[in-house]
This record gives structure tokens, sequence and C-alpha cells, in this order.
């Protein structure tokens, strides 16, 4: 599986070959290495977030963005009458719900009930990924989320339980 | 003969000072009963009384009983401003300055639940519909509270809709993310939210400031709003409303399972619908 990371100047290829270049190098490839963020398994990102982004990327981001942005305007309905998909960052409300809850969206699918259409706008995953995948991505998208956030979200976890 | 005129116009005025005599507690007890003055909250107690909250006091009436429950006892004598019946069907009185208070049945005795709250500015107050320890208190700009424990531990979840809440509720309404949704009524109109508080968005175009909410109970859909004394109904989750022709002008309403919905008004009647449809007054 491909492994994402943001492009600058130098991955796009166009590397000047002159005797700038290897000081030119030596000097912007730490920048390129941070921006790039870490590859899997470096130690400062856990295995299962880093899994958890990669299947977030595949199945999710599409809608709910690359960065977990939400689309624009997803707090009024689109012109179809439907509520359009929230953020999952901090912006979002996604860390007001239990582990148990976003599972269950997440395999269940979703469909606001004033949506003027009658379709599951958040699919149903339950037969795409397994429950271990849906515990990563929900995992990855507490990365996004502030201290205070996490802590009220897992608060929340442990009155359902 | 101006004798016997003399004795019979003595008789007839004893007689009629012995009559005002005995049914003068009577016209000073129906007189202070209400007064004129507006219904400030409603609800129901466990057999059905309706409660009625107004500058005058607390009363429960039942048929043609009146009771007075006493109010919270309150240093700052502030008064109560905002009611509400718990899952379990405890009642509730809340106001600024007073903060939140439960009232104990048993033991006829109000108990406080401010011990954790940063202060004791409370403008409105909600039940969960199903869950009976579970609490919010709206504190302003403070924000809205929850409770999960029966008032003993309160803890911020919100800051609540952009506009000021005048009254809330918590509606078993199908449809929520978790175990309901929040009705508000605020300067603006009716804001809802699932009572996760993901989103508060308008419920409907109504606009004005809304001075008191509820739902029907045994049908959630419906919800009613209070806008300047004019009674206005939804029977689509607050999706859209239409105005109800009330004779008076409504402060306060509850829904009551032997008179249905039922309307307290500014002159401080209380109304329900007959089988009709006509507002009627609600024996008190």
């Amino acid at each position: 599986m491909e492994i994402c990371f943001r492009r600058t100047p130098l991955a796009n290829g166009y590397l000047f070959m002159n005797k700038w270049s290897f000081p030119l190098v030596l000097l912007v490839a730490p920048a390129v290495v941070v921006a790039g963020g870490a590859p899997p398994n470096s130690g400062s990102v856990p295995a299962e977030v880093t899994e958890g982004r990669q299947i977030y990327e595949q199945y999710c981001a599409a809608c709910h963005g690359w960065q977990g942005e939400g689309a624009a305007d997803w707090t009024k309905p689109d012109e179809k009458g439907e509520m359009p998909p929230p953020p999952h960052d901090e912006t979002g409300h996604t860390w007001r719900h239990s582990d148990a809850m976003l599972f269950r969206m997440i395999a269940e699918g979703w469909r606001h009930p004033f949506n003027k259409t009658d379709r599951l706008t958040m699919p149903a995953f339950k037969d795409i990924l397994t429950d271990q995948e849906i515990q990563l991505v929900i995992e990855y998208l507490k990365t996004l989320w502030t201290e205070d956030q996490r802590r009220y979200q897992r608060s929340e976890s442990q009155d359902v339980n | 003969m101006k004798t016997m005129v003399y004795r019979l116009n003595s008789g007839v005025s004893r007689l009629f000072l012995f009559a005002l005599i005995a049914v003068m507690p009577g016209l000073v007890q129906a007189q202070s009963a209400t007064d004129g003055q507006a219904v400030k909250a409603l609800t129901t107690d466990a057999s059905g009384a309706l409660l009625v909250l107004r500058n005058s006091g607390l009363l429960a009436v039942e048929g043609q009983s009146t009771t007075e429950i006493p109010l919270p006892p309150s240093d700052s004598g502030a008064p109560p401003r905002s009611m509400a019946k718990g899952a379990d069907e405890s009642l509730y009185l809340a106001g600024p300055g007073l903060g939140i208070w439960r009232y104990d049945n048993a033991s006829k005795r109000w108990q406080s639940l401010n011990d954790t709250l940063p202060d004791l500015g409370i403008t409105a107050i909600a039940a969960h519909a199903t869950q009976a320890e579970t609490l919010y208190v709206y504190l302003g700009e403070s924000g809205m509270f929850r409770s999960r424990d029966g008032g003993a531990e309160w803890v911020k979840v919100d800051s609540g809709p952009r506009e000021p809440v005048q009254a809330f509720l918590h509606s078993d309404m199908p449809g929520s993310m978790e175990s309901g949704w929040l009705f508000a009524g605020t300067t603006r109109g009716v804001a809802r939210s699932m009572d996760c508080f993901c989103f508060w968005g308008d419920a409907g175009e109504l606009r004005g400031t809304v001075t008191a909410i509820d739902y029907d109970p045994s049908a959630p859909e419906n919800v009613y709003a209070v806008i300047e004394g004019q009674l206005h109904h939804s029977s689509d989750g607050g999706e859209t409303w239409a105005g109800l022709k009330i004779p008076e002008p409504v402060t306060a309403l509850t829904f009551s399972l032997k008179e249905g919905l039922v309307v307290g008004t500014e002159d401080g009647d209380l109304l329900s619908q007959n089988a009709s449809g006509e507002w009627v007054p609600v024996h008190e």
C-alpha cells in the first residue's frame, strides 16, 4: 500500500544538477523528511495510527477531507437536502461520541433524520472493513483532536461501558 | 307595621352578615390562587396533578383541590423561573440566583443541587426524557452543563446555541445519534441538537424570542413553542411550524395525561382543549 506524504519541490523531481545541488540537498533534506511525515514504524507514530490513517485516506478522505476537515458548509443541507460530511478534526463533533457509537456508525452507516432523501449518506463499511480496521480508523481520528477532546471522549466511552 | 319591617330588615341583615362570613375565606382563597398572575411554568406530578408556578408560589392542582408547595429556601430570595420533571417524576425548580433544587416527595423538602455548579445564574433547565439521573442546566455565558448523577456533579458540555436560551427541553424523539434531542427556545427561535451536543441548528424557520417550549411525550415529533404569547406547533420535529389560535396570550405549557396539552396564560388561567377543539378553562 502506498504511503502518503506531502509533495515538495524535490519530490516533484525538479532537481538542479550543479555545484550547489549537494549542499542544497543536505540543507533541504531534513525539512523534506519532516514535511513528509514519519515513515511507518518510525517509533514516533504508533503503527496502528499509521495503519488507521492509511485506511482513512483510502476509504474516508474523499468525503471527510484528507486532513479530516469535512465538506465545505457541512452545517447546512446541500442542494439535495442532505447534511454534508462533517469534519473529524477538532472543529467537528466526532470527539463527542463514544468508541461504541463511532464503531456502529462506521459499520452500519448513518442517515441524518432530517435529510430530504432516504439513502445512507454515511455508507456502511461492515462488509468492506474488518472490525479491527474500523477500530484502527477510530484510533487515527483521535489524533486529530485536542487533549481536552480526547479526555471528554474517553469519559463518554467509559460511561457507555 | 313599622316594628315588623324593622325586625324583618334586622333579620335579613344578620342573615346576610352570617352568609358573608361563611363564604369570605373561600372568596379570599379563590382570589389569591390566581390573582391574575401570569403562569411562569407548568408541569405535572406523578399523580397527574398540574404543578403551576406563578410569582405568588407553586400550587398542585388536581380537580377541585389545590395544594400549596413551599418554594426552595433561598438566602437571596431569588424566585424560581424554570421548572422540569424528571424521568422518575422528580420535580426540579431553578432560577437565576436560586440555582437548581429537587423536591423530595417523601420528606416534602427541597434539596440543593448547586454544590458543583460554577454559579447560580441558571436561566433554564431540562431533564432527560428517559434517564432519571441526567439533568441539564443553562448558565448563560457560562454555557450548558450536564449531570449524570442526579445533580451531584455537573460538567460543562457545550456553550449552547449562539443566541441566549430562554427555555429548553430534552426529547426522546427517534433518530438521534445518542439518546435523544435537545430543543432550545432562544431569542432567535427554536434551536435543535442531538443530545451529544454535536451541533446546534435552527429547527425550521420560526423566528422570535421563544419563552416556553414543550413536546408531546406520546408523539415526540410534536413540539410546541411560545413566541410573544402565540403558540406554535410542529408535527415534524421542528422542521415546519404552524400557529395555533388560543384566546389568551400563553406564557407556559405542559402535557398532562388527563388533559392533554395544557397552557398557562398571562392572566393566570389554565386552558386545555375539549373534544371539540375549543380552549376551555382547566378547573382550579
